[in-house]
C-alpha cells in the first residue's frame, strides 16, 4: 500500500510538473536546401492617457457687467478600447479652489467647464478634485499631431459678481491643474 | 572489388591490406565517376519568443534581440533570410482582436547584437554569412547571428491598450 502512494504521488508530480511546462511556440528549423524557424511575439500596451495644447489664460480689462469666458482647445488622448477617460481639476486655492488671488485682497472665484469635444463654449461643470467620468477622446495620437489636432475643451469662466468684487489694476492670478486618467 | 567486409578486414590486419585499401578507395573512385557537389544546406536553431511584458513606456523605442545558431555549409558559409510577419500580406505586425501594432525587424549575421539590417516583409536579405561550424552551435560559437524585433514609439503612442501577440517566420536559404 505505501509503495502504490508513493507510486501515485510520484505520477501525479509527474503529471503536474508536465502541465507546469510552458508551451514552447518557437520553432527551430530543420537541416536542408531552406532551414524554416519561428517565434512569437507578445506585448502588452498599458492603458495610458496625455493631456496637451495647454495655453495659459488671461482675462485683461474684463468687464464687470458681464461673465468673462475663455474657452480653449486641447488634446486629450487614451488608449483604452472605448478612449474613455476621466478628468480632475484642482485649483490653487484654498482646499484645491477654484480661486484667484492677489496678496491680501479677497480671493476671486472662478468656474471650471470641460467638454468632451473640440470647439466648445460651454461644457459640464467640474467640482474642485472630483473626477468627470466617462469621457470619450476623438484623438488618435497622443499630441494630436496627427487626425484632429484638439479632441476637448477647457471653459474657464468668471462671473460677473466676482469680477466686480475684484480692484481694478490689480493683477490676480492662480493656477488650474488637470490631471487625466484612463478609464 | 572490395569484399563488403573490406574495412573491417582493414581493422584486423592493418599492415597487408593497406595496399588493398588503396585500391578499394580508387575502383570505388572510378565507378562512381566524378564527385557531385556537396548539397549546400542551412539550419536555423535556437530561436526564442520575445515577450516584451508590459511596456511601460510608450513614447520610446523597444527592442528584445537574440543571437540564435544559423550554420550554413554553402560557399563561405553563406546564406539568406526572408521573414514574414503574421499580420495581412506577411506584415510585420501584432494583432488584438481588430487592432495592429506593427513592428520591425532587424537581422545581423553575427551573434549579441542589439541592432542590424532591417528587414522587409518577404525580401529576403542576402549576402549573409554564418561562422557556425555546427549545425546547432554545439561547437564552434555558440551562435551566429542576430535576430531584433523593435516596437518603435510611434506605433507605440497610438496603440490601443491590450495584449498583442503575432508570429515571425524566418525563412534560411544557402548561398
Amino acid at each position: 500500500m505505501v509503495n502504490r502512494a508513493a507510486g501515485t504521488l510520484l505520477a501525479g508530480a509527474f503529471a503536474a510538473l508536465l502541465l507546469a511546462e510552458p508551451a514552447a511556440a518557437s520553432t527551430q528549423g530543420s537541416f536542408g536546401a531552406t532551414s524554416t524557424g519561428s517565434v512569437t511575439i507578445n506585448a502588452s500596451v498599458p492603458g495610458r492617457v496625455r493631456i496637451s495644447g495647454l495655453s495659459d489664460v488671461t482675462f485683461s480689462n474684463a468687464d464687470p457687467s458681464a461673465t468673462a469666458s475663455n474657452a480653449q482647445n486641447v488634446c486629450v488622448w487614451s488608449n483604452t478600447s472605448t478612449r474613455g477617460y476621466t478628468v480632475t481639476a484642482t485649483g490653487s486655492g484654498a482646499s484645491n479652489a477654484f480661486t484667484l488671488a492677489s496678496g491680501a485682497l479677497p480671493v476671486v472665484p472662478y468656474t471650471v467647464q470641460w467638454a468632451q469635444t473640440s470647439g466648445q463654449a460651454s461644457g459640464a461643470s467640474l467640482l474642485a478634485g472630483t473626477a468627470l467620468g466617462g469621457q470619450t477622446s476623438g484623438a488618435i495620437n497622443s499630441d494630436c499631431s496627427a487626425g484632429p489636432s484638439s479632441s476637448a475643451s477647457l471653459v474657464v469662466s468668471v462671473a460677473s459678481s466676482a469680477l466686480q468684487g475684484m480692484t481694478a489694476g490689480v493683477t490676480y492670478n492662480g493656477t488650474l491643474t488637470l490631471v487625466v486618467a484612463p478609464e | 572489388m572490395p569484399p563488403a567486409n573490406f574495412l573491417g578486414t582493414v581493422g584486423r590486419r592493418p599492415g597487408p591490406v593497406r595496399g588493398a585499401l588503396a585500391t578499394g578507395v580508387l575502383a570505388a573512385a572510378m565507378l562512381a565517376g566524378p564527385s557531385p557537389a556537396l548539397a549546400q544546406k542551412v539550419r536555423i536553431t535556437n530561436l526564442s519568443d520575445v515577450d516584451f511584458g508590459t511596456i511601460a513606456n510608450l513614447q520610446a523605442d523597444s527592442r528584445r534581440s537574440q543571437s540564435i545558431c544559423l550554420y550554413s555549409n554553402g560557399t563561405a558559409g553563406g546564406y539568406s533570410v526572408l521573414a514574414s510577419g503574421s499580420g495581412s500580406g506577411s506584415a510585420f505586425s501584432l494583432a488584438n482582436g481588430p487592432n495592429q501594432l506593427a513592428y520591425d525587424v532587424e537581422w545581423s549575421g553575427q551573434s549579441g547584437q542589439s541592432s542590424g539590417t532591417a528587414l522587409s516583409p518577404n525580401v529576403a536579405l542576402t549576402g549573409q554569412t554564418s561562422s557556425a561550424t555546427h549545425q546547432f552551435c554545439n561547437s564552434g560559437p555558440p551562435a551566429s547571428a542576430s535576430l531584433i524585433v523593435v516596437l518603435r514609439g510611434s506605433q507605440l503612442a497610438q496603440a490601443r491598450q491590450g495584449s498583442y501577440s503575432g508570429t515571425l517566420t524566418l525563412l534560411i536559404a544557402a548561398e
